[in-house]
């Protein structure tokens, strides 16, 4: 009764966001830190707090990570960066051809049986998918390869001199029905007398793609290249069931790197904090960019709300 | 003449989503037809071929030999629980973020926003640490909280745009005006015309809490508090495999969310479009 | 040296238990080790009430003969021991590791545990988190019951009996398809030369000529380097590695490592084995697709009948078609042994935690059952279903066994060679095995040299050196 609106206000405010807040913060905000601090330490495993072998030996790890002979950095990153490119130049414009057609009066029955089992794969999880393809495409006696040598009897086995080809594969297989449900859901908002007339006055198909349905999905594919980048860093249990990295650590990402140094064999917490610290450095220069992109698509396109 | 090109061209769009979908749903068929194979009929047969003789007993090995009444309560178990907790959570905090002016809101939206980008592997050993000492290691409360966590940050996002511009700010004036304080217009007005916003939320937290793997993995010993993923690498070890009951209980994991799909496919669809991309 | 000796002994023991020695009359010879033991005298104590155990089982369900494991080696225990019940707790690779590590940081181990001698292990050993066994071994007069090797404390990463090993591995199991090798003519090779020779007319005939599932990477270290690098470096190659006298830049080692990149460049190992899961060797293997085959003793159980399908990847009447041995002769410049050496290692076993008090009916319950586990009934179960190939225990009747061809000839295997080397995982850090074993799949996929796979390893070794 006798609070005043603002100690109100402040109160409500308070009750509404704190939960949350905690919960993430402690959960995520605060090991993020930690992991900061821990990566400038030799911290190996046991007391944290108290132990009086901790000592802070700076940038031990980032020095050894970035010149250690075998280069595992620089290979987890082009990894991680050959993901981003098959995820926006691939998955997004195989997703937008894919809900393109669909969205045509042509295909007039079964829209929904094909949507829903294009978009399948996404709800399986990243562990059983990578397991099952392991057995699909890798070995030289799989699926792939029978089916291969059904066409070539004389093709020759040399998954293991691109092996990064399989996984970018199936990271295709994985998500291009999740762009194609978006952007569909999105086509069909284009209003349909705005085609159809465009179609009256003579347009083609590909003028009518070009200077209509394009540009009023641009906001749309813009949204679609932020997910695909920051799923694609996120990348870690498709690969670690499918390949662990292997043959020579060629098919490693920067989060399985991490996890490998931190959780097999001798445990190398340091290494690991540190490789962990240049995730969070790259995701955070990924959030700065893409709010660039976004603001200057919106001010050139004007498609935003 | 239009009208056969007309008819070649649907012939053609068809084709080509008969082909997705061939090649989407192959690999799944495949595994299943996997799992009535013995390990030497896998191993030493076409992998092209159906069994020699259709080998049920993997699945009575398979049963009997994992827990999967446990990994299955888990999963249900954390999945809902996360579910529920996160809608309300986002819920609360999208309205404030939303129809409550704070100058600091710019701040706590954004701290959010970075864990949108943020990877789970990258926080992996501080967390593991936190969990351990805090005494929760190898409990149900130490897995929910990291899952709640980590779906925060996405629901929250989701929300704040949806009320921001779903829920008119006319409507809640209204009710502040008959009196009823923030808490109580959240209660009655916001969260229920979030029902949308909310579906969406649900959807997608689920599905990425009942296929969590690496945290569940690390933050429980044994089996009594694992997840449905935890039955993967049971049959499949670093000095070897058994391919028939590896893929059995590949098969058997995934018939749970299979069936939720198929059961909801419209509402899930429908969904994470709406979600994905700004209301 | 005394450790291959012993190995060598326990070798030459399975092989003559084989040819028809009956029951325990070999037990003398290996009770000689654990002389002089210490007041070991104390008398067992009597378990008068109910004890419970707690067990951290590593259980492989894809392993032969896992399924038959709870009623054979759980069941019978219980049934023996009334008064001792056991909490058994059942986990398998890294979930088993990151157990042991998560209840040893909270000092909450369980009361037996699975164990390795050294590797993933160490922390266990090093840290005293086991109890010496040694006294028990010898209260019960059980040194003359195993091979020499098992009892031997030197054996164990930290210098005592911390776990009683079910086995001895040797790493290297080199099988040779004679059904391949007569279509095209051929016989099995004896030198690395003549398989060279082979590697065109097999080719020809559309056969591999090594299969081998190299896609992860400590199998090449593990199931063949080490082989290798023992033959280039000579025996005892490692304590003069740990001690300072030579180094991993020495050219015998990096003459080594180019016999790896040159197996490659030759076509004996053809580079696609990099594609292949650990999990599809045998598979191609036994049907025909290479003549010669590469593994570990353990993976024989791989090709057996398996009781639960009634199938088997080789059938016994084709398992004499089917020579086990070990890799044929380096017959090139610069090799230390030429020829009849194997690369082996103490096998996992049981050890006990350190906590039980000395005289405590828990710990008398937990020996009991660490008895019975690497005890004659479980090790002979094991033999049968292919778990182990060499059992460190003496006395089992193999005349009274169903062995299957490739079980016989296995356990011929000990007779081949003259010397036993060390395996790189069993002596080395782990921070200095696993970027050799990377480094040796990078030889195989053409993108390193031996030169500067040296250097690594070098690197590796130092930085280990340091931290001790």
């Amino acid at each position: 009764m006798h609070m005043t609106m603002k100690t109100q206000k402040k109160l409500s405010y308070a009750l509404l966001v704190l939960p949350a807040l905690v919960v993430y913060l402690a959960v995520v905000a605060f090991p993020t830190i930690f992991s900061v601090i821990l990566s400038l330490t030799n911290y190996n495993g046991g007391l944290i707090f108290g132990n009086p072998d901790i000592e802070v030996v700076g940038f031990t790890s980032y020095r050894w990570m970035f010149t250690e002979p075998t280069r595992s950095f620089y290979t987890s990153l082009r990894n991680n960066l050959l993901i981003v490119g098959v995820s926006v130049f691939g998955q997004i414009p195989l997703g937008f051809i894919l809900a393109y057609i669909l969205n045509q009066k042509l295909i007039k029955r079964g829209r929904g049986f094909f949507q829903s089992m294009i978009f399948l794969p996404y709800v399986i999880s990243p562990i059983i998918i990578g397991v099952l393809f392991n057995a699909m495409i890798i070995n030289p006696r799989s699926l792939y390869w029978e089916v291969a040598r059904f066409f070539n009897p004389d093709i020759q086995f040399t998954l293991h001199s691109n092996p990064m080809l399989p996984v970018l594969f199936v990271i295709l297989w994985m998500f291009t029905g999740f762009y194609m449900i978006i952007f569909l859901a999105h086509m069909q908002r284009i209003d349909p007398a705005i085609l159809e007339a465009a179609r009256i006055d003579g347009a083609n198909e590909p003028r009518v793609l070009r200077h209509i349905v394009l540009p009023a999905m641009t906001s749309e594919i813009v949204t679609c290249a932020i997910l695909a980048i920051s799923g694609s860093l996120k990348t870690f249990d498709l690969i670690y069931a499918m390949t662990n990295g292997g043959p020579a650590g060629q098919t490693r990402v920067l989060s399985l790197f991490m996890y490998l140094s931190a959780f097999s064999g001798a445990p190398n917490y340091p290494l690991a904090n540190a490789i962990s610290t240049v995730m969070v450095i790259i995701s955070i220069i990924l959030i700065v960019v893409v709010r660039w992109a976004a603001k200057l698509f919106d001010r050139h396109g004007g498609y935003g709300k | 003449m239009k009208n056969v090109i007309k008819y070649g061209s649907t012939i053609i769009m068809y084709l080509i989503m008969v082909l997705f979908t061939v090649m989407t749903i192959y690999p799944i068929v495949w595994l299943f037809i996997q799992s009535f194979k013995t390990n030497q009929d896998y191993m030493t047969g076409s992998k092209l071929s159906l069994p020699t003789n259709w080998f049920t007993l993997n699945y009575d090995i398979v049963w009997n030999n994992l827990n999967f009444n446990t990994f299955f309560y888990n999963s249900v178990y954390y999945s809902i629980i996360t579910v529920i907790v996160v809608v309300i959570l986002a819920n609360m905090a999208g309205y404030a973020f939303a129809k409550i002016d704070f100058p600091i809101t710019k701040v706590l939206f954004g701290l959010f926003i970075v864990g949108i980008l943020l990877t789970i592997q990258s926080i992996l050993i501080p967390l593991f640490v936190m969990i351990f000492s805090a005494g929760l290691f190898n409990t149900r409360l130490g897995i929910l909280i990291p899952y709640i966590a980590l779906g925060l940050p996405m629901a929250i996002y989701l929300c704040t745009d949806f009320i921001r511009n779903g829920v008119p700010d006319e409507l809640i004036e209204a009710a502040r005006i008959d009196g009823a304080g923030y808490i109580k217009t959240f209660v009655s007005i916001v969260f229920p015309m979030c029902i949308p916003v909310s579906v969406t939320i649900a959807i997608i937290s689920f599905i990425g809490t009942w296929n969590e793997f690496i945290l569940m993995n690390i933050l429980t010993a044994g089996d009594r508090f694992k997840s449905i993923p935890a039955a993967v690498g049971r049959f499949s070890g670093s000095l070897g495999s058994d391919y028939g009951r590896l893929f059995t209980s590949l098969s058997i994991s995934i018939i749970p969310i299979l069936l939720f799909y198929i059961i909801f496919r419209k509402q899930i669809t429908k969904g994470v479009a709406a979600g994905a991309v700004k209301g | 040296m005394k450790k291959l000796l012993s190995v060598l002994l326990a070798a030459v023991m399975v092989a003559t238990l084989l040819a028809g020695c009956d029951s325990d009359s070999n037990g003398g010879t290996s009770g000689g080790t654990t002389g002089g033991s210490t007041g070991g005298s104390d008398d067992p104590v009597a378990i008068t009430e109910v004890v419970e155990l707690r067990v951290l089982n590593y259980y492989d369900m894809s392993a032969a003969g896992a399924l038959e494991e709870q009623s054979v080696i759980w069941e019978a225990f219980e049934a023996a021991n009334p008064n001792i019940k056991i909490i058994r707790e059942d986990e398998f690779e890294e979930s088993f590791h990151d157990s042991v590590n998560a209840y040893a940081a909270a000092g909450a181990l369980p009361d037996v545990m699975y164990a390795w001698p050294s590797g993933r292990s160490t922390t266990l050993h090093s840290q005293g988190l086991l109890k010496d066994l040694t006294p028990l071994i010898n209260r019960d007069g059980l040194a003359s019951k195993y091979i020499a090797l098992a009892t031997d404390p030197s054996q164990q990463i930290a210098g005592y009996q911390g776990i009683i090993p079910q086995g001895v591995t040797a790493t290297n199991m080199f099988i040779a398809n004679l059904e391949v090798l007569n279509a095209v003519g051929l016989t099995p090779a004896t030198t690395y030369s003549e398989m060279v020779a082979q590697v065109p007319v097999l080719r020809d005939a559309g056969y591999d000529t090594v299969i081998m599932p190299n896609m992860a990477s400590w199998v090449m270290q593990s199931c063949l380097y080490s082989l290798i690098v023992g033959r280039f470096m000579g025996d005892g190659w490692h304590e003069r590695v740990l001690n300072g006298e030579t180094n991993f830049t020495d050219p015998a080692f990096i003459a080594s490592l180019a016999f790896v990149q040159q197996m490659y460049e030759d076509g004996v190992i053809p580079a696609s084995s990099l594609a292949i899961d650990y999990g599809e060797g045998p598979g191609l293997f036994a049907t025909n697709t290479g003549a010669y085959y590469i593994d570990g003793d353990w993976r024989v159980g791989a090709f057996l009948t398996d009781s639960t399908t009634g199938e088997a990847l080789i059938s016994p009447d084709r398992q004499d078609n089917f020579v086990i041995g070990v890799f044929p002769e380096i017959d090139l410049p610069g090799v230390a042994i030429p020829g009849r050496t194997n690369s082996a290692v103490l096998g996992t076993g049981w050890g006990i935690n350190a906590n039980l008090a000395d005289g405590s009916p828990e710990l008398e319950a937990a020996w009991t059952l660490v008895k019975w586990l690497v005890g004659l009934e479980v090790q002979t179960f094991r033999l049968r279903t292919g778990g182990i190939s060499t059992p460190s225990i003496v006395g089992i009747d193999y005349g009274a066994l169903p062995l299957e061809p490739l079980q016989v000839s296995l356990a011929g295997l000990g007779a081949k060679y003259d010397v036993a080397t060390v395996v790189v995982d069993g002596a080395f850090a782990s921070t200095v095995y696993e970027p050799l074993n990377e480094q040796l799949q990078a030889l195989g996929l053409g993108i390193t040299t031996p030169e500067a796979v040296a250097e690594i390893i070098q690197a590796a070794f130092e930085a280990w050196q340091a931290t001790q």
